[in-house]
């Protein structure tokens, strides 16, 4: 059930962490930064209340399966590392240049 | 690479399932953090044996704890169930559980908020589409008054005496575990359970309940410390930071900065993940900075959410064995986090070596539960500490950069 997106189509990025107060928030901000300039819109969320318009889901990994259950259908991105994870830099990649985001 | 060795989801998988769990406890809990730090202001400061002892505003710290504090969870809980009416018939119900009590009521507006909730969408559900036009308001503000007077009863008579035992016996449990000194052990349970995300789930769903009323009536509880004293997460990474693969080394210092001073734990957990056996460093130091808080009877105020050291300085009652106490014993389980972490890293004799023996990125099996991965989430391949296994792809290990997104 792998789904997958065109970096350029993404409107909404949610990054998202247990209580939707803390990690996300900070990452929100990072990522937010790094894709200033871009056509999207970076919302940190509870992993348990993701925004139903979100088009591409970023947690840990811990709770991707968490994820999964409220955001069915879209791309929830994984991560090991809160600071300096490849997967992170893929997604400001793939939004920025074009190019798949799959999970 | 994690975007495509994710297994399938499985939702359902005990982990996520306990990780819900908490997550409604804590969701109950943590949106409402803002009020009890200012009721712990208050108390610090106005007690009488606060900073500035001061009789007229001590008379809102009792008030606080036992209606405002309760009512603001009952709301959450309810507005969790079913949106704004649930929230309203939750604090309303919530009322019927305080009311009357001598203890602040957090586990029993846990329950009656949500109960409240369920049966007030119930309610909704039997009457939508079949009300006459221009009757709406009187059928929803005279259901939701209905339901919320029915379920201020039965908090008041089921919930309020049910949840008052289960209060007391949680309580008198902390209890025999302090006069036995052995609150240290709580970190076997707490230290795993906290890398496993339910970190908010054990401090804000669990601890931060009985830790309000034990310090309404003594000034100040051990138990707000259990899972968010700084100092163990500070060891582990500062063993990385020397001891740790070195292509981890750059982005060390600034997560150092962030779970520390930020207090966002979360920021470590990915370092325990991916060597578990580095758990045995976080419990020999939070059971150390518990056993140092326990000899110098210190605590905090209220809780000190987030974990960072200037929640700490903010909360700390007044008084030298207060500070002296929670300051060594922060330090020394920084100190003990540091030294067990080191050793288990093997003093850096394997930093050019995969970071990794076990991918970080959640892929193995599901059923660890907390309290279990100490011994469970060990390699079993004999691994003496510092051996590391290669692992391919795992996340973590290619070369992380320093922030710079």
């Amino acid at each position: 059930m792998m789904t997958s997106i065109n970096g350029k189509d993404v409107r909404k990025l949610v990054i998202a962490c247990d209580a939707g107060m803390g990690s996300s928030v900070m990452l929100a901000g990072q990522l937010r930064r790094s894709l200033r300039g871009q056509d999207v819109a970076v919302e940190h969320a509870a992993v348990d209340a993701i925004p139903g318009d979100a088009d591409v889901v970023v947690c840990h990994a811990r709770l991707a399966d968490r994820a999964r259950v409220g955001a069915s259908g879209r791309v929830v991105v994984p991560f090991a590392m809160y600071l300096g994870d490849p997967a992170l830099d893929r997604v400001v990649a793939a939004i920025r240049d074009g190019g798949d985001l799959r999970g | 690479m994690a975007t495509v060795h994710t297994p399938p989801a499985s939702a359902d998988g005990p982990r996520a399932r306990i990780q819900r769990l908490g997550g409604h406890l804590s969701g109950m809990v943590m949106p409402n953090i803002g009020a009890f730090i200012a009721w712990g202001v208050i108390t610090a400061l106005f007690i009488p044996s606060g900073w500035l002892p001061d009789k007229e505003f001590a008379e809102l710290v009792d008030p606080m704890a036992r209606f405002l504090l309760p009512v603001l969870i009952g709301y959450t809980g309810g507005g969790m169930v079913h949106g704004r009416r649930g929230a309203l018939v939750g604090a309303v119900a919530t009322m019927g559980v305080v009311a009357g009590a001598d203890i602040p009521m957090f586990l029993g507006a846990m329950v009656a908020g949500p109960l409240a909730a369920y049966l007030m969408r119930l309610v909704d559900e039997r009457t939508d589409g079949r009300v006459r036009p221009g009757f709406e308001m009187l059928v929803e503000n005279f259901s939701a008054g209905l339901v919320g007077a029915a379920t201020a009863m039965a908090g008041h008579a089921v919930v309020g005496p049910v949840m008052r035992t289960v209060t007391d016996r949680a309580a008198d449990a902390v209890e025999w575990l302090v006069d036995r000194d052995v609150l240290p052990v709580a970190s076997v349970l707490i230290e795993p359970a906290k890398v496993l995300f339910l970190n908010n789930a054990v401090n804000h769903g669990v601890l931060d309940p009985l830790a309000v009323q034990q310090s309404a009536e003594h000034g100040k509880s051990i138990l707000f410390t259990l899972e968010t004293n700084p100092g163990p997460g500070l060891g582990v990474l500062l063993a990385y930071l020397f001891f740790g693969p070195r292509r981890l080394r750059p982005s060390t210092p600034a997560a150092i900065v962030i779970q520390f001073f930020g207090g966002i734990h979360e920021l470590y957990f990915p370092y325990i993940l991916m060597k578990p056996r580095m758990v045995l460093a976080t419990i020999a130091g939070g059971a150390t900075g518990t056993a140092i808080f326990m000899m110098f009877g210190t605590g905090l105020v209220a809780p000190p959410a987030p974990g960072s050291i200037f929640a700490y300085l903010a909360q700390t009652p007044r008084g030298a064995s207060n500070w002296v106490g929670v300051y060594t014993g922060m330090l020394a389980s920084a100190a003990v986090s540091f030294t067990v972490g080191s050793a288990l890293l093997g003093f850096g004799r394997f930093a050019g070596d995969d970071a990794a023996d076990e991918p970080a990125d959640g892929t193995e099996p599901d059923a660890v539960p907390p309290g279990e991965a100490p011994s469970g989430d060990l390699p079993s391949d004999g691994g003496a500490p510092g051996v590391t296994v290669p692992e391919e792809d795992a996340p973590g290990t290619s070369a992380p950069q320093p922030a710079s997104y």
